[in-house]
């Protein structure tokens, strides 16, 4: 029997179409955790009031912000399961190498995230339009249905790079808890822990410089090339340390 | 030429040794059966061999490759057993149609065939297979994804006996008409005998023996006979297993380098001379004590 030769570019595309098949599933629960998402904005995000004599003035805001977010953590949880044993070895039945699985899976999560984002901007119409029609409301000024095509790209893609951002740190995260279970307690200590010493210190230290480092960038082109960057840095962080990993059942 | 060469092959998992100095080497297209006791060492080497686990030290070539991480070897090697991946978020039809895609010899005729004589259902999924059921669509994406390197670990786990002796019988076909190496572990020696060309006996995480089964099956004899009778032609001899039968006879299997003259006198002495199946010598070469379970009970 003649041996068949694969180069690692055939078996990444072969294993990324697999997968595109095999976790489509993974929609369901975008679409789901999407909807929960706009029947929590139908409060507003944000409200403010004021009134005078014989008036008032309440004013709600709706927006997908908090779609986003939570496409966010649906990233990241579901980038922690495709690190985990089941997804790992369904790739070994069929025809892999550590490099080849990995390169797959960052490919599937990017397109996920196209996917994701791509959801996630349809719902902002969707909310301004329950908020019309369903919810008492004198008055709707609306902000933007009807943006530009500049911006709506440029939204679609910042939020298509959060959401990459977010499944690159969710992989990485994966990975090490695959290296050892440790982390799987050690991380989420370390994160609350910070974050409760943060609060009582009073000032801002690490995960606040963090977040103004991601979320408040002014440039495109700089916020790009910082999430480029850093999921690079995850995903290679994650490449180099899972490429000893076996395949044990 | 050779398919599998490993040198001084050890495998540690923290302090305890999987395998220590394995060294053996398997030849293109031939029926091998890897033979041993549980926790001999069979499935941390077809591990090794798949490239899905890493040996500690020592030299593995597959294809004349380092099979951990070689996508050459992946691409060449199926490892089947009864706890083999597949995912529960396809159906069985699916992942036939996602295993074609990835072996380029997959025989889709073959598959096909197999799926409907099983009676599977193509909207089923993996994870709603009883055990055998498992076992058996396992087989199934083992035998037509026709890789020159197969490697069935316990294959018949759960199966039951109709299913167990169709699977060696396809098994046999296929590899008549598409000859591939194949390595094949199974606690039932007896049941694969008609199968194999070599095997390969491990013990302790060590080859105790790699030959022909037609040489295992010369390799030793059982005398049968009065104990002092028996006594007087084996004491310079290697017994492999003893026991009592009756009131006064002995029963032993001892190495066979008896020469004719020998064996003719060994009869007129009384000794019943008989052949030892392979599957008992290859426990009773296992066996840590010579009486087996009877020395606990003595």
């Amino acid at each position: 029997m003649s041996l068949n030769n694969v180069t690692l570019a055939t078996a990444t595309k072969k294993l990324y179409k697999y997968k595109l098949k095999a976790n489509i599933g993974l929609l369901n629960s975008l679409v789901f955790l999407q909807l929960i998402a706009v029947l929590f904005s139908l409060n507003g995000v944000g409200q403010m009031g004021t009134g005078g004599n014989g008036f008032s003035i309440n004013v709600y805001y709706y927006s997908s912000t908090l779609v986003i977010a939570f496409t966010m953590l649906w990233a990241f949880i579901h980038s922690i399961f495709l690190t985990t044993k089941t997804f790992r070895y369904d790739d070994f039945t069929f025809v892999s190498n550590r490099i080849a699985s990995n390169l797959s899976n960052m490919v599937f999560l990017a397109t996920a995230s196209l996917i994701a984002a791509l959801f996630a901007m349809f719902t902002s119409p969707l909310l301004k339009v329950i908020a019309y029609f369903l919810l008492d409301h004198e008055v709707l000024l609306e902000t933007g249905i009807f943006y530009s095509p500049t911006e709506l790209l440029l939204g679609f893609a910042a939020t298509t790079l959060y959401i990459f951002l977010f499944s690159a740190l969710g992989y990485f995260v994966g990975t090490l808890i695959q290296l050892s279970k440790l982390f799987g307690i050690l991380l989420p200590v370390i994160f609350f822990g910070t974050l409760f010493v943060e609060a009582r210190a009073g000032q801002s230290n690490l995960l606040i410089t963090m977040g103004t480092f991601i979320f408040t960038e002014s440039s495109f082109l700089l916020f790009i090339i910082k999430v480029v960057c850093l999921s690079s840095l995850l995903f290679g962080s994650s490449l180099f340390l899972s490429n000893k990993l076996e395949v044990k059942q | 030429m050779s398919v599998i060469d490993c040198i001084n092959v050890t495998k540690r998992y923290g302090r305890e040794t999987a395998l220590e100095n394995l060294t053996f080497s398997i030849e293109k297209n031939k029926i091998t059966g890897i033979i041993g006791r549980n926790g001999a060492g069979k499935t941390t080497t077809l591990k090794i061999l798949a490239g899905y686990i890493q040996e500690s030290s020592g030299d593995v070539k597959v294809f004349s490759e380092h099979p951990f991480n070689s996508l050459m070897v992946s691409a060449n090697t199926i490892f089947v057993d009864d706890q083999m991946n597949l995912p529960s978020s396809l159906n069985l039809a699916e992942i036939l149609n996602n295993a074609e895609m990835f072996y380029e010899n997959w025989d889709c005729e073959l598959a096909e065939r197999l799926f409907s004589y099983f009676s599977f259902h193509p909207k089923q999924t993996h994870d709603q297979l009883s055990k055998g059921k498992k076992s058996t669509f396992n087989m199934i994406i083992g035998l037509a994804s026709r890789c020159a390197l197969t490697i069935f670990d316990e294959p018949t786990t759960g199966m039951d006996a109709a299913v167990r002796s169709d699977f060696y019988r396809a098994l046999l076909k296929d590899y008549l008409a598409h000859p591939r190496t194949i390595l094949l572990s199974s606690h039932h020696l007896n049941e694969i005998e008609e199968l194999l060309e070599d095997i390969l006996l491990l013990k302790d995480g060590q080859v105790y023996l790699h030959m022909s089964l037609m040489e295992l099956k010369e390799l030793a004899v059982g005398l049968t006979g009065k104990k002092d009778e028996i006594q007087k032609w084996i004491s310079n001899k290697e017994v492999y297993y003893e026991s009592r039968v009756g009131i006064n006879d002995n029963y032993v299997v001892v190495e066979n380098t008896f020469t004719k003259e020998e064996l003719a006198k060994l009869t007129a002495t009384g000794i019943t001379i008989s052949q030892v199946a392979s599957n008992d010598l290859c426990v009773y070469l296992t066996n840590t004590s010579k009486g087996g379970i009877d020395d606990v009970f003595k």
